[in-house]
């Protein structure tokens, strides 16, 4: 009689470890399949982040640059006039920077929404550098020094204003 | 009194086991809940932002060309006016309000609940712009310099 009882106990003991074993494997797997199903997000949220690591360190690349031209070594300088020779060369560089859309946007002073070319320059506020004419992610931003040389009739002198830098990655999702 | 106990002790492994599950489930919800995040700021934005504010070219004008924002800064510190005989003081508040407000959407609605903008000379605050709530959730950075024996320590905290 006692033998059946401690049996009982067994019976219900592996019962129940089964029944945690089980959830802990549905668990598991709704987990897993989650994960694997979300394969492409990943791609996506990968090139996000290569976007936001590339909105830190374009400004400060040879393409964009200020170098020394405004006295001294500047940092979050972009040059407004090699930006207007590298929009014009942009197809040269392929899938260089491995993203859909750069965008650089003048902040402060405010002065609309005037798209920069030859004929409006420097009466502008956004230069399209890059676009790809794909589906984009949201863009990934950071503030920029955008600097050139202007003349009041009397001086040259530099002028720089404030700017934001928007790198978009394509949406692969 | 002893089925009383047998029942106690099965409960209390019932719910042992109850916490543990939740525990685990709630682990695995909190990875598949996290997400990057891209729309709040990011402190690499005040950072560079506080570097650029500091490059842009006011409208102040000296006997060498138009001042800078740093330069402007110093400038309102040793009492200086423009050559067009503004309070170069007058000139550095309005162009830092201007710059902050066109820079960071603040509003109840936005994602940026306020700001706090700082200029500390030699351990003294000389210039507070503030607006809007200061929550417990901020990103800031810090720009410092100095110039004619003075330090000079540029602090902006964004609240979100």
């Amino acid at each position: 009689m006692v033998g059946k009882k401690g049996q009982l106990k067994i019976q219900q003991m592996i019962f129940m470890l089964l029944a945690v074993t089980f959830l802990f494997i549905l668990v598991g797997l709704i987990f897993l399949s989650v994960r694997l199903s979300s394969l492409k997000k990943t791609a996506s949220s990968l090139g996000e982040e290569n976007a936001m690591l590339l909105v830190s360190k374009l400004a400060n690349s040879p393409e964009f640059s200020c170098g020394n031209s405004f006295g001294g070594s500047r940092i979050s300088c972009i040059d407004f006039d090699k930006l207007m020779i590298l929009k014009d060369h942009v197809e040269d560089y392929g899938d260089f920077w491995g993203v859909a859309k750069i965008e650089i946007r003048i902040v402060y002073p405010n002065e609309g929404n005037v798209i920069c070319s030859k004929s409006t320059y420097p009466d502008c506020s956004i230069i399209k550098l890059l676009d790809k004419n794909v589906n984009t992610l949201p863009a990934n931003s950071n503030f920029v020094s955008l600097c050139r040389k202007d003349t009041n009739g009397k001086i040259i002198f530099d002028k720089c204003e404030l700017a934001r830098i928007l790198v978009s990655s394509e949406d692969k999702g | 009194m002893k089925m009383n106990k047998k029942a106690q002790e099965e409960m209390v492994g019932f719910v042992v086991i109850l916490v543990i599950v939740a525990v685990i489930l709630l682990v695995l919800l909190s990875f598949l809940i996290k997400k990057p995040s891209g729309e709040g700021v990011e402190n690499y934005e005040v950072e560079n932002f506080i570097q650029a504010t500091l490059q842009y070219t006011t409208n102040c004008e000296d006997y060498i060309g138009f001042l800078s924002l740093q330069d402007l800064i110093i400038a309102c510190e040793g009492q200086e006016k423009c050559l067009d005989e503004r309070d170069s003081c007058k000139v550095l508040n309005d162009t830092l309000t201007g710059v902050i407000e066109e820079a960071w959407d603040v509003g109840q609605q936005s994602a940026v609940k306020g700001y706090k903008f700082k200029i500390v000379v030699d351990d003294q605050e000389k210039t507070v712009l503030k607006e809007g709530n200061e929550t417990l959730d901020y990103k800031g950075a810090f720009q410092d310099f100095a110039r004619r024996g003075t330090d000079y320590v540029i602090s902006l905290n964004i609240y979100y």
